[in-house]
């Protein structure tokens, strides 16, 4: 019998080492037809007219949908605001905004007759930048009726969001120093190996869709409303994502399928190029300013911050991006005063969504770096400083929101003698160490079903997704443990809104939290039906799974638990609710650059992280180091390339660079830090994402270390390095 | 031959493909008729040598190439540029051949070529010609090869007497990537010198000469402000830094 | 249209082609075999890695003529009949696939990689595997398995059901 904490070996993983693993795009239906999308290349433009005709000339084109074949006042969507038509109407408002979209009989017909639709438009002035989008006469991204009673209404300024506390102006003399700078993160995307599939089909009166997408039952609502059908008649098949990190929360072109697949009367599907995935989710660039107050001894008094988050032309998921990274954006420390203003401010670029850190990295490459550069001009430890002023478990140290829920010293004290801290270091290397904070989920709701059958194995209905977090394995863990089950005897159902039972979203880290808890209530529904039939005849030796037998006898049958956790929203909460957990970590580097270049290289990364428990110790160590590598990304060497007319030059593989196999850290060191103080099962907190907040600020802390330069942008890349050592070296 | 005579422009060469494959696909070429020059037997790998002259035939790979013990020994800078071309499954597809005539500035395998001298045996609808590969880059994307020709080998001839070699690149990150400065470098006892750079500029460029020349001519160069992967103040900068390390390392191995 | 023949995970196969189609076309819509993946097309992340007569390619820059005659291995042909290869069996055991996306493609290179150089260097295998991508960021847990298989490090089999269909209670003859 397995316990909990063991490195059990993946469920479904066999599938995936086999080929036999059907990921969206492996799936295809009877009769179904290939979409295409069409777009300008252009970043804004009026729509005067599309032309179909030799479109529809080409043999084997069943359908060139636009708008016009839609009803007549086309459906918006979008999780926070109904932004987002279907598909664009007169006007495109980003380089890759779909105006058309071609139905056929092949790939090839639809790929042939997408470059025949004919378009007449007339390209439009765009901003895509803070400053431009900023500027009194900044062309409005968003349609100012959208938003007729909001005083920003008339500004491309989606959103203020504005948290605090303390009292600011009282704190500002009482600071020894103060140190102002301004920080840059860059525009990134997900580039999950797996492209966005769609496919969509008339079922039953209603729909189906098969989509690889992190939340079904919330592309369920979508897709009932702008469709106008009941929930029961739309059917969410979503199969396990090929990688996900935010990417794939929300709806994009699922309503767009089912409207063809409704007018077109069979099945279709649309497989995104990997240069189309790219124009269609991002992260939010950020530009912060932050101005920290401290005392000689590194006693923190006092941070004012404000932030501009370049969110797309439509707001997605990412305004909620911008109020929940920049809330605690002022880290896990204690600060008498504080003052985070933060705007999400719309452009003519890819809508940014959701993506593994949810806000965070952006603002903690700020935060983290500017105390990185206060204890430097205090010649303090960086170490000490931050320990100096760390929210000890208990404290509020966001006033109105859940105290700090870990041991966090013991994290960073580990993370820094893991580094080495303090001992002398290898000639012309340099260290650097930042910590990483986010809040878990705010609201919740999740329902699991079990069934304990007849023979003792077990089904378990979860509507987590499972994106490469092993959501999975964790489950199938948690009930083999609660009922005594062998894991292989354990089999775990998701990915269909008409079989599993709601769950609210896969994502903020939640699942083994929410869904784990549910999951062992469900599982305690059962040890107590169990305990009912059998009455004296239960046996506190034996497993429920060895018991199911006795009870049931001649019969047959299976006994069936239901279980549900839920986070209540707290409608006076600026986030809509209060973080059920915080994810932590401390990450330290040391690395060498060589300076004729500007290369670094890493030669000792850590990053450990309190997880309360680990339920597979090497699926922890799998997520820690997978979102150091992709933290590591955006550090040194991602970032989308633009031209002067907001285009994308660098769409694709081949001038996008993420990390390979030779681009890791010589030696990358993980660990956790496991007091059961989580409210998860066993004392679980969620994780995954804490890996990748910290990063840049430890490695770019590491660099000024090694070379005395501060660099404030991203990415680090060996010509970034190089050119601000030039500039360091003329002062 | 005849098939590339008969189709004019309308047809293209294929051999490893990981150039070629790529314009089809996003539409920069549209001919009607590609020809696999693989399945030809005078286009079969082969690394033969006779009389000092080495000659590769145009279907040999980068794999082939970096895998090369006489390659590996005679003219090490191109083995090390052969290796640097893609990933295994890049270089188990790339010829040496095909990354000439695609004549890309940024050529892993150029520079060394160059430093080495190289010639390319070409047969055309007249018969056979051999020109220096340095007579072969006109600009991107353009080579001498005229209409209905092809390139059927590259020669090298077997250095006399002792020389060190090096090959250099700037990547944006260690893992595969195409280069934004490559450098090969050739010295010989008597302290005379080949260098050859590539990616700055419309093609790779060659000198010979003395060390004390160098400087000179490199302070010609002028790369694309246009370039995604890298500006040219980085790139002319790199320059001097990676001829000067790989000066260090030709000299170095004749010590 | 093009008729081809090949061997394809060691069976006789011929289908019927487009001249412009790559063999990641074909093997993924008119041969069956969705194992090999489709991801970047342009030769750069590995998810359509593929064994073309005794070596690894990227199928996205394959034309499918090309294999016209040839041998060709996909994921599908890497077990060893009914069980996994220890290679397989190795990444389960290490923690090596996350999402899975990649690990067709990786498993092909680290395959390749194997039957070259049976006891690779830690640089053999960061070169070796240099050609796929993993965005969950695998690596360290996917190289870890290649250097476990090139130890001789023996990986027991994924835990099989253990529920035997005896243990089932006779069902009434009639309810």
């Amino acid at each position: 019998m397995t316990a909990i904490g063991d490195p059990v070996a993946r469920v479904g993983g066999e599938p995936r080492v086999t080929g036999e693993q059907l990921y969206v795009a492996d799936i295809h239906l009877a009769n179904e037809l290939h979409v295409k999308l069409v777009t300008l290349p252009v970043a804004h433009a009026r729509v005067r007219s599309i032309d179909k005709t030799e479109a529809l000339a080409v043999p084997g084109v069943a359908a060139v949908f636009s708008a016009e074949d839609l009803p007549g006042h086309v459906p918006r969507f979008g999780p926070q605001f109904n932004d987002r038509p279907v598909i664009a109407v007169d006007e495109v408002k980003y380089h890759g905004d779909p105006v058309a979209a071609v139905v056929a009989e092949s790939k090839d017909a639809a790929e042939e007759a997408a470059a025949k639709v004919q378009i007449d438009y007339e390209e439009l002035p765009a901003v895509f930048t803070v400053e431009g989008a900023l500027a009194s006469d900044a062309p409005l991204v968003q349609d100012p009726s959208l938003r007729r009673n909001d005083p920003l209404g008339s500004t491309n300024v989606l959103r203020e969001h504005v948290i605090g506390w303390g009292d600011l102006d009282a704190e500002i003399p009482n600071a020894d120093l103060v140190v102002e700078n301004t920080y840059r993160f860059p525009m990134v995307t997900h580039f999950a190996i797996e492209p966005h599939a769609f496919i969509a089909a008339p079922e039953d009166e209603g729909v189906a869709v098969w989509t690889s997408i992190q939340h079904p039952y919330w592309l369920q609502r979508v897709l009932a409303r702008v469709l106008q059908l009941p929930l029961a008649k739309v059917r969410v098949h979503a199969p396990d994502p090929g990688g996900a990190f935010g990417g794939k929360q929300h709806a994009k072109y699922e309503p767009l399928l089912a409207f063809m697949a409704l007018k077109v009367q069979r099945p279709v599907r649309l497989v995104l190029s990997l240069e189309e995935t790219f124009q269609a989710v991002r992260r939010t660039e950020t530009e912060i300013t932050v101005r920290t107050g401290i005392d000689l001894d590194g006693t923190f008094v006092f941070q004012d911050i404000d932030a501009n988050y370049l969110i797309g032309a439509y707001a997605d998921i990412a305004d909620r991006v911008v109020g929940k990274g920049s809330y605690i954006g002022n880290g896990p420390y204690n600060w008498p005063a504080a003052r985070i203003n933060a705007r999400s401010i719309l452009s003519h670029t890819v809508p940014s969504t959701a993506f593994r850190g949810f806000g965070n990295p952006q603002i903690n490459w700020a935060v983290e770096s500017n105390i990185t550069e206060a204890a430097i001009k205090l010649g303090l430890d960086q170490v000490d400083i931050r320990l100096r002023n760390l929210a000890r478990k208990g404290d509020k140290f966001i006033p109105f929101d859940t105290a700090a829920d870990g041991d966090w010293a013991q994290t960073v004290q580990k993370a820094a003698e893991m580094i080495g801290w303090g001992r002398p270091k290898p000639e012309g290397r340099g260290r650097g160490i930042a910590l990483g904070i986010k809040s878990g989920p705010t609201t919740g709701l999740s329902n699991s079903l079990v069934r304990l059958l007849a023979d003792g194995s077990v089904v378990v209905y979860a509507g987590t997704q499972d994106i490469g977090q092993g959501a999975r394995t964790i489950f199938a863990q948690i009930c083999a443990d609660q009922l005594g089950a062998p894991i292989s005897d354990v089999s775990v159902v998701m990915g269909d809104t008409a079989i599993v039972p709601y769950d609210q979203q896969t994502s903020a880290s939640r699942s083994t939290v929410l869904m784990g808890n549910a999951i062992q209530r469900a599982c305690g529904s059962i040890k107590e039906k169990l305990r009912e039939r059998l009455g004296a005849d239960y046996r506190d030796d034996a497993t429920p799974a060895q018991q199911v037998q006795a009870a049931l006898g001649r019969l047959g049958g299976e006994i069936v638990g239901v279980g549900e956790a839920h986070k209540d929203a707290d409608p006076d909460h600026p986030l809509g609710g209060s973080a059920l957990f915080f994810e932590f970590n401390a990450t330290a580097v040391e690395l060498s650059v060589d300076e004729a270049t500007g290369d670094i290289t890493i030669h000792r990364h850590v990053a450990v992280s309190d997880v309360g428990r680990s339920i597979n110790r090497l699926q922890v160590q799998m997520q820690d180091e997978g979102a150091a590598i992709m933290g590591l990304g955006h550090t040194l060497m991602e970032r989308y390339i633009w031209d002067d007319n907001g285009r994308i030059r660098n769409l694709g593989a081949i001038d996008y660079r993420i990390p390979t196999s030779m681009d890791l850290p010589l030696e990358m060191l993980s660990d956790t830090v496991e007091n059961e103080d989580g409210p998860g099962p066993y004392g679980a907190k969620g994780m995954s994402e804490g890996a990748l907040l910290p990063v840049a600020s430890a490695v770019a802390a590491a660099v000024r270390d090694a070379t005395g330069v501060a660099i404030r942008d991203l990415p680090l890349s060996p010509e970034h390095v190089w050119q601000a050592l030039q500039e360091y070296k003329q002062r | 031959m005849a098939l590339l005579a008969e189709h004019g422009p309308d047809a293209k060469v294929l051999a490893g493909g990981t150039d070629l494959i790529i314009r089809l696909r996003d539409g920069t070429y549209t001919p009607k008729v590609v020809v696999d020059v693989k399945r030809v037997r005078e286009f079969e790998p082969s690394i033969q040598q006779r009389e000092g002259v080495l000659r590769i035939s145009a279907g040999t790979t980068m794999t082939q190439i970096h895998d090369s013990d006489v390659i590996n020994h005679w003219f090490p800078a191109l083995a090390d540029a052969a290796r640097y071309v893609g990933s295994v499954q890049i270089r188990n597809r790339a010829t040496l051949v095909g990354n000439q005539c695609n004549a890309s500035p940024a050529a892993d395998t150029a520079p060394p070529l160059l430093v080495y001298d190289a010639r390319l045996v070409i047969a055309g609808p007249v018969g056979q010609r051999t020109v220096p590969l340095n007579d072969f880059f006109v600009r991107s994307g353009v080579t001498t090869l005229a209409a209905g020709e092809l390139v059927t080998a590259i020669e090298l001839l077997r250095p006399s007497g002792r020389f060190g070699s090096a090959f250099q690149r700037r990547t944006r990150r260690r893992g595969h990537d195409l280069a934004s400065v490559t450098i090969a470098v050739v010295v010989d006892e008597d302290g005379r010198l080949r260098l050859s750079y590539g990616s700055l500029g419309p093609r790779p460029l060659v000198f010979e000469g003395e060390e004390d020349e160098i400087e000179t001519w490199l302070s010609a160069a002028a790369p694309s402000p246009h370039s995604m992967r890298a500006s040219p103040y980085y790139r002319l900068a790199m320059l001097r830094v990676l001829t000067g390390r790989a000066l260090t390392s030709a000299r170095g191995q004749l010590a | 249209m093009n008729q081809i023949e090949l061997t394809l995970n060691g069976q006789a196969r011929s289908a019927s082609v487009d001249a412009y189609h790559t063999l990641l076309e074909v093997l993924r819509d008119d041969l069956g075999l969705t194992g090999t993946k489709e991801c970047c097309l342009v030769g750069e992340c590995g998810a359509c890695t593929v064994r073309l007569n005794g070596e690894i390619v990227d199928s996205c820059l394959v034309l499918a003529v090309e294999a016209d005659g040839g041998e060709v291995t996909t994921v599908e042909g890497l077990r060893d009949g009914p069980s996994l290869s220890p290679l397989q069996n190795a990444f389960l055991e290490k923690g090596a696939v996350q999402c899975g996306f990649c690990i067709p493609g990786q498993l092909m290179a680290a395959d390749d990689l194997l039957r070259r150089v049976p006891h690779p260097s830690h640089e053999e295998v960061e070169e070796g595997l240099a050609g796929n991508l993993c965005r969950c960021g695998c690596y360290y847990q996917i190289m870890d398995a290649v250097e476990s298989v090139a130890a001789g490090e023996v990986i027991s089999s994924p835990q099989t059901p253990t529920a035997a269909p005896s243990a089932l209670p006779q069902p009434p003859v009639d309810q």
